[in-house]
């Protein structure tokens, strides 16, 4: 029997329909122990995930800025180089917080190089991925500050914001940045051998993308690499006019998502019908050229990169150390707090996940967290599955008494506690985040959160948190 | 909705109570006995072989009824365990009370224990079921600290108003608990030291919260009718109201953390059953439930003392310190006392058997006739409540 290719019919055109990006509220731009005088001016700055934050925290926030309908029904990639789990897929976390229909398929990609395969994936097949890192050093390593954590979202199956022109790639194996199992913090080979092997694959593919394109230049030059060296000089080589590097300044490097990260800052201020050369660099090389699509505004879930660089609070490095736990500080005489159970999450996953709360089909209450009696009038569903449940998750809610809990087992010397009423109906008790706690007030709009509360027993607790409506960034 | 004075009016006969405070050389088995020795010495013609069934109440101290029956080696006696919050030591006197109310045993006990020092945290501890991890890990003075901002709000106090009658509370009590010997603290406090301790949840310092501590009480209830072979000072329970509430202040929008709903029914079914009227005026004490301080303002108000939105400024006019019109927590309170959450409901109700037989020495209040004790679990919101009208007369 021949064995016959079947390939792509040529008109199909692959491409990105919609993408969003997440950035930290935090961002860390000195690293010096002992600070006696001001920090370096203009040195690099990165943002940095609170300490309720990981790559799939981060991921749920990059997607759900997606509008429900846009997300396909192929597959779901997380792509990291933190995986919160190691054996578990942590995608399904991130597909059970988006809401996505069951028959969708989720999946861990792991490595630096991730990044750049999910978005392959998601331009070539209309699957749908969340490319998020956490990135830590030990502290005072050279690159501490270079390195940063983000979120990107993209979802495939349309061309509202991309249609793909050429794609290339070329693996290396390379021992450039690595950890064992286990290990907290990447290894680093010396970078002036690894950037001239990377920089070659990286103008290799680059060169080969853009004949495949039948172009030859861009208006925009992206290039992520995980060796900043290597970044420059093709930036150099390629004529680049820098505006990826100066994002990259402001956000460090930000591993698997990065590639998503810088090609989501130029889709927010490209033209339609430009043309973007996107270079990932980092075990091999992979390139993209992309048409800039008609609908490329339309095509952005959430606030832009740029909008979410302005109004990050400064972080002291005291307290960056202490959130990703390189500071063992001493907390209060409390005992951990309680690990979640499989059975309950699993049978609460509406609430858990989702933020849905039940509504009453006799008076309209909504109850939190979902309830077979009504809280308010006592009418009794029929079935232990809720009939009406309704998602809270994007809706704003008002500050009805709030706390400050100063015994948190949290890495801070204080948490803001909160009972806010959602518009809409329903009541949430909850903690306030990415919030100084003093400044939260009776009052107060504040807008859920996916977050991670806490780890015990090696079980990451995921659930909804709140943080202050902002109305430049909230909404589409 | 139905809820009666008994078929069989009940009277306490006797008490124990031990000391509330680090009691680290004894057990809570330790603690049961001294309680349970004390209560059944104090009448000479009473013996714990007389006693026909007993409750014994603690959160987290002990499970089963055994918790009592190993410790006193109680034969052949029916002993059940009971628990429901920090109401736990009210919960074994009410199931106590039904039980000779109802004709099944002549004499029943009551008690109540809790070690809490033995572990090494500074506040409560509890172990709760397999969950899904969505609650908020609050401390119990994170929750009812909600109560002070709705507070401020809803009747328009003051940040420095507010802050004065919480102090209030807290150096009052501390003021009766100095009288007191069994207390846990017996120093009065200035408000400067309420205000300057380190903060704990809120606006609340350490001073503002209950005494963490090891304690135990014990009550011998018997048929009113009966209660006189025992003793010619018993006192009557004439009313008693539970509410376990259905926690819709936390479930629904609506609850703004000005009261406990739970209270005020608990304290409506209770008057209804004494007679009482006009509890502002017909009580002569109460021992409140002043887990933390803004709790002890909106009981006040809960309980008809004072109307809504006025306790702060009748706390701040001394109607309740022991020379006032209305004493409340003239023992200390949980504040000073202690706080061992299955004996407490018990030590109230000591506090109360004690002010009306006129034995409350130093802190006794004049012709103590009708006393309230009243004694809640959980969190505003989201709480079970008791209420109990004592009195020296049937």
């Amino acid at each position: 029997m021949e064995l016959k290719e079947n390939p792509a019919p040529m008109h199909e055109q692959h491409g990105i329909d919609a993408y969003a990006a997440y950035l930290p509220a935090y961002a860390l731009d000195d690293n010096r122990i002992d600070a006696t005088g001001p920090p370096r001016a203009g040195g690099p700055v990165r943002g940095v995930a609170a300490f309720d934050e990981d790559s799939i925290t981060m991921a749920v926030e990059a997607l759900r800025h997606i509008a429900a309908g846009t997300l396909t029904d192929r597959h779901l990639l997380l792509a990291t180089t933190s995986a919160p789990y190691q054996g578990k897929t942590s995608a399904t976390v991130v597909h059970e917080a988006v809401g996505l229909d069951p028959g969708i398929s989720a999946v861990d990609l792991h490595g630096h190089r991730s990044g750049a395969v999910a978005l392959d994936t998601v331009l070539r097949t209309g699957a749908m991925a969340a490319l998020a890192d956490v990135r830590t050093t030990r502290p005072g390593a050279p690159d501490e500050l270079a390195q940063g954590d983000a979120a990107a979202a993209y979802v495939g199956g349309g061309t509202r914001a991309a249609v793909l022109l050429a794609r290339t790639g070329r693996t290396v194996e390379l021992l450039e940045r690595w950890r064992l199992p286990g290990e907290r913090h990447d290894r680093v080979w010396d970078e002036r051998f690894t950037a001239e092997v990377l920089a070659e694959a990286g103008l290799d593919v680059a060169r080969r993308a853009l004949t495949e394109a039948g172009r030859d230049g861009v208006d925009h030059v992206v290039v992520s690499s995980s060796n900043a060296r290597c970044a420059a000089a093709l930036r150099r080589a390629l004529g680049g006019t820098g505006q990826d590097a100066a994002v990259e300044r402001l956000t460090g490097f930000t591993g698997a998502a990065h590639p998503g990260l810088l090609l989501a800052a130029t889709l927010d201020e490209a033209e339609p019908g430009q043309h973007i050369l996107l270079l990932s660099v980092t075990e091999g090389a992979d390139a993209f050229v992309l048409r800039v699509g008609d609908q490329v505004r339309a095509a952005r879930g959430g606030p832009s990169v740029r909008a979410q660089l302005d109004p990050r609070h400064r972080l002291g490095y005291g307290r960056y150390l202490r959130w990703r736990g390189l500071l063992d500080v001493q907390g209060p005489a409390r005992p951990a707090a309680p690990a979640p159970a499989a059975p309950p999450m699993h049978r609460r996953a509406g609430w858990k996940y989702r933020l849905e709360g039940s509504r009453c089909t006799a008076c309209d209450t909504v109850t939190t967290p979902p309830s077979r009696v009504c809280a308010r009038c006592g009418v009794v569903a029929a079935s232990a599955e809720p009939t009406t449940t309704v998602s809270l998750r994007d809706r704003t809610a008002q500050v009805v008494s709030s706390t400050r809990d100063h015994l948190t087992t949290m890495p801070e010397p204080e948490v803001a506690i909160v009972v806010a009423d959602v518009d809409g109906g329903g009541r949430l008790s909850a903690y306030a985040t990415d919030v100084d706690p003093a400044d939260v007030v009776v009052g107060m709009s504040m807008t859920p959160t996916f977050r991670r509360l806490w780890t015990t027993d090696a079980i990451h607790n995921y659930f909804w948190k709140l943080r202050p409506r902002k109305d430049t960034l909230d909404g589409q | 909705m139905a809820s009666r004075r008994l078929a069989h009016d009940v009277a306490i006969v006797a008490m124990g109570c031990t000391p509330f405070r680090d009691h680290w050389h004894s057990s809570a088995d330790d603690l049961l006995v001294d309680a349970v020795r004390e209560c059944v010495a104090s009448q000479p013609r009473l013996t714990l072989d007389d006693v026909d069934a007993f409750w014994v109440g603690t959160q987290g101290s002990g499970m089963s009824g055994q918790t009592l029956a190993r410790p006193l080696r109680l034969v052949g006696k029916p002993v059940t365990r009971v628990e429901n919050y920090c109401a736990t030591g009210s919960e074994a006197l009410r199931n106590a009370a039904f039980a000779v109310a109802s004709g099944a045993y002549d004499m029943v006990m009551a008690t109540g224990v809790e070690k809490l020092k033995d572990s090494s945290y500074s506040g409560l501890s509890a172990v709760f079921p397999p969950a899904d991890g969505t609650d908020v890990d609050w401390t119990a003075p994170a929750g009812f600290s909600l109560l002070a901002p709705a507070y401020q709000r809803a009747y328009g106090v003051d940040a420095r108003d507010m802050r004065s009658a919480l102090t209030k509370v807290a150096t009052k009590n501390h003021a009766n608990g100095a009288l007191n010997e069994r207390a846990q603290f017996r120093k009065a406090v200035s408000a400067e030291a309420v205000e300057r301790s380190p903060r704990i949840a809120g606006d609340l310092g350490v001073l503002d919260c209950s005494g963490v501590s090891d304690g135990a009480a014990a009550a011998v209830l018997v048929r009113a009718e009966d209660a006189y072979r025992y003793t010619d000072k018993p006192i009557f329970l004439r009313g008693m109201g539970f509410v376990a509430g259905s926690g819709a202040g936390l479930a629904a929008d609506g609850y703004d953390f000005t009261t406990f709903p739970e209270v005020v029914e608990a304290a409506r079914q209770a008057y209804e059953q004494a007679g009482i009227t006009d509890p502002a005026t017909e009580i002569s004490l109460a021992e409140v439930h002043d887990c933390f301080t803004p709790t002890e303002v909106v009981l006040m108000e809960d309980l008809g003392f004072s109307a809504r939105g006025k306790a702060w400024r009748d706390i701040l006019d001394g109607r309740y310190d022991l020379g006032g019109a209305l004493p409340v927590n003239t023992d200390g309170g949980l504040k000073s006392f202690g706080h061992p959450i299955g004996a407490t409901g018990l030590r109230m109700v000591f506090e109360c058997f004690t002010q009306l037989r006129g034995e409350a020495g130093a802190r006794q209040v004049p012709d103590a006739r009708v006393a309230v004790a009243q004694n809640l679990g959980g969190q505003p919101g989201s709480c079970v409540a008791f209420v109990a009208v004592l009195g020296s007369e049937r």
